[in-house]
């Protein structure tokens, strides 16, 4: 077996792979979304009516081709029929390519939907010659000798060699491939985690910076509540040097002890204060926090609110002559 | 029971005065709380930080009533305030189509944007432009009936002959359930669409495709299509912007009752008063914003914005009319391509 031949072998079970990896793809995300118009891909350039059938059309084809090379790969369809399946297939890969081209000048918002939900990507030069490569492929089988089973030793070697390379050489030229991998090690990151408030302020309440804060905080409701990437920020109203104060705790959306940062701000002025006062221990017994007055809550007390307008308003992002 | 739900809602497009100081006041707290240890004292951000560019760099934005229009001349009412504005050979206009400045009507509702160099010469015109952005929810003949969302009032759209067949390439399906995105000329009790701001998703509302699932920490530049949104309740002249994702805990009374549905685009989530740097790809503008709203219906488009090249799926900003100008977007083509970097 000389290495062109090894390499003509091997095409027409990766052809194969590949018609009927698409025909499925393409079907899991109609069934996912009940809707053909999912799997439409290049067959938006056809006319409005037409989508549906066409694209019916293209997954039916894909399917039967794929079938048909296996069935043909051997000595059941030798001749004639076998030489029909793969000159059907080396014209739709030639004619994906076009319509790929297509696409890309008419719709380049649009991925080419080969494999359903991973093609999202815009069409790129690189699904072009993925497609190209895929065309070539089909016609380098037309007059292929019915495949024999590769015979052990070098032979073997040899085609599994010539996959292997193909195999990567078609990775790389397919956008899906990223796709498929960033599915696989999928973790949620914590700027996309959901953690409620709730929990947020438990954790809060359980660390030692609220213990250390906790002295001068007068509410038992936060006065103000955010949250931004990683970070929920719980602002509270307190008394410090006996002026008017914000604790500010910056809480990690993290489930199991949380990194928490803290400061205390002059409500009027804006300052940073220092906390606790020098000479005084950071930790240790600190007063029981008081419980908040009736209608002292939240909104009664208001203190980002209410400290509000103090703030420069040259800071603030509006335009009074827009 | 946490109460806080109430002080952060957007269900007034976070447009109100107080709302505004929250804004600044969050800033403020924040930089306290991560400031170095022994930075200073003072918890206020120093302003234009990092070399962003302030909102005043920007080119400025006047909206208001045309009161008279001469081939050398608009004035502009707004409040009382009447503003004239030089019109230059380069001054253009949009009123349903490009016209001539000169050719616009006194009663039209104007949005104007100056040139950057002389705040008194009108660059550009945009008359009686609005947008309507939402769920089909009944079709009758050439008439649309719009759900923009659960704050704003429901939308008639109505789509002429002249303009059926150009919109109709872009969104195929108007019957209830799909979703539409239309500019065009604003009548006193419907909109007339002339323009498809975008191309329609295939799904219908009520089968949205699941969001791509991907790991990792999510970056800080995030591409995608910044729309603009009609000023629906906010204040004249507000500079920020509706984000998708804004934290589920804000309670965001724009959200459907079923709960927010995740967004296309990949973006952490926010809060009224976060900040974005945000970049229109298309002209090199940017400009630091806050988030002042929620946008709910924008996380219901996967849609990709093609004014310059082509940009990743999904919306990532719905700026509000001035900021949208401002920055340098064309208010008939419906998006810009944009890249946003929140503010750490």
């Amino acid at each position: 077996m000389t290495l062109l031949t090894a390499a003509e072998d091997v095409q027409i079970p990766l052809l194969s792979a590949m018609l009927l990896g698409g025909c499925f793809a393409k079907l899991v995300r109609v069934l996912q979304t009940r809707t053909v118009i999912a799997a439409l891909g290049p067959t938006v350039l056809f006319p409005l009516h037409m989508r549906r059938p066409a694209a019916i059309f293209l997954c039916a084809t894909e399917f039967g081709l794929g079938i048909g090379l296996i069935v043909t790969a051997g000595r059941l369809g030798r001749g004639a029929p076998a030489s029909a399946v793969r000159v059907l297939v080396a014209i739709l890969f030639v004619v994906a390519t076009c319509a790929l081209l297509e696409l890309r000048n008419t719709r380049p918002d649009l991925g080419c939907g080969c494999f359903g939900e991973f093609s999202t990507a815009p069409v790129s030069s690189r699904s072009l010659a993925r497609s190209a490569l895929l065309a070539v492929a089909a016609l380098a089988t037309i007059d292929l000798a019915p495949l024999q089973p590769p015979g052990a030793g070098t032979a073997a070697a040899t085609m599994l060699g010539i996959l292997a390379a193909e195999l990567a050489l078609i990775g790389a030229l397919s956008p899906e491939l990223g796709e498929g991998l960033v599915r696989l090690g999928y973790t949620e990151p914590c700027e996309l985690r959901l953690l409620p408030a709730e929990r947020t302020l438990a954790a809060l309440r359980k660390s030692s910076q609220w213990r250390r804060y906790a002295g001068i905080i007068t509410a038992d409701a936060p006065a103000d509540l955010w949250r931004e990437l990683c970070w929920r920020y719980v602002v509270f109203p307190g008394r410090c040097r006996d002026r008017d104060a914000e604790i500010i705790f910056a809480v990690y959306l993290k489930q199991r002890r949380p990194p928490i940062r803290a400061a205390v701000i002059d409500s009027a002025t804006g300052e940073v204060l220092p906390w606790p006062l020098p000479g005084r221990p950071g930790r240790g017994p600190q007063p029981v926090p008081r419980p908040a007055a009736p209608g002292r809550s939240a909104a009664a007390t208001g203190s980002a609110a209410a400290a509000a307008p103090r703030v420069r308003s040259s800071s603030l992002p509006f335009s009074s002559d827009l | 029971m946490l109460d806080v739900r109430g002080r952060c809602t957007c269900c007034d497009r976070c447009a109100s005065t107080s709302t505004a100081a929250r804004v600044a006041r969050r800033r403020v707290l924040k930089a306290a709380v991560f400031r170095p240890e022994d930075g200073p004292a003072s918890g206020s951000p120093s302003p234009g930080s990092g070399g962003l560019p302030e909102p005043g760099e920007l080119p400025r934005t006047i909206m208001g009533r045309i009161v008279d229009v001469s081939p050398h001349i608009l004035v502009v009412s707004h409040g009382g305030t009447e503003t004239r504005l030089t019109l230059t050979a380069d001054a253009a206009a949009w009123r349903g189509g490009q016209v001539d400045p000169a050719g616009l009507f006194p009663g039209d509702l104007a949005v104007v944007r100056l040139q950057p160099s002389q705040r008194s010469v009108a660059d550009r015109i945009w008359a009686n432009i609005g947008r309507v952005t939402g769920t089909i929810i009944e079709r009758n003949g050439k008439t649309l009936v719009v759900n923009a969302g659960r704050t704003r009032n429901t939308e008639v759209v109505l789509v002429p002959s002249r303009a059926a067949s150009r919109i109709q390439v872009r969104f195929p399906n108007l019957e209830p359930g799909y979703l539409i995105d239309v500019i065009g000329l604003r009548r006193e009790d419907c909109l007339e669409a002339l323009v498809p701001a975008t191309s329609q998703p295939a799904y219908r509302v009520s089968r949205l495709p699941a969001p791509p699932l991907v790991s990792g920490h999510v970056p800080d530049a995030i591409s995608g299509s910044a729309t603009w949104h009609e000023p629906s309740g906010e204040p004249y002249g507000l500079l920020g912007v509706s984000y998708p994702a804004l934290d589920p805990d804000a309670g965001c009374a724009e959200e459907p009752p079923e709960g927010p549905v995740p967004g296309f685009a990949r973006m952490p989530y926010l809060s009224v008063g976060s900040l974005l740097l945000i970049r229109n790809d298309c002209t090199a503008t940017s400009c630091v914003l806050p988030v002042t709203g929620c946008a709910p219906v924008a996380r219901l488009f996967n849609d990709r914005c093609l004014t310059c090249g082509t940009s990743p799926r999904g919306r990532v900003a719905d700026l509000s009319l001035g900021s949208f100008v401002a920055l340098g977007g064309e208010l008939e083509r419906g998006c810009f391509n944009a890249t946003i970097t929140i503010g750490r």
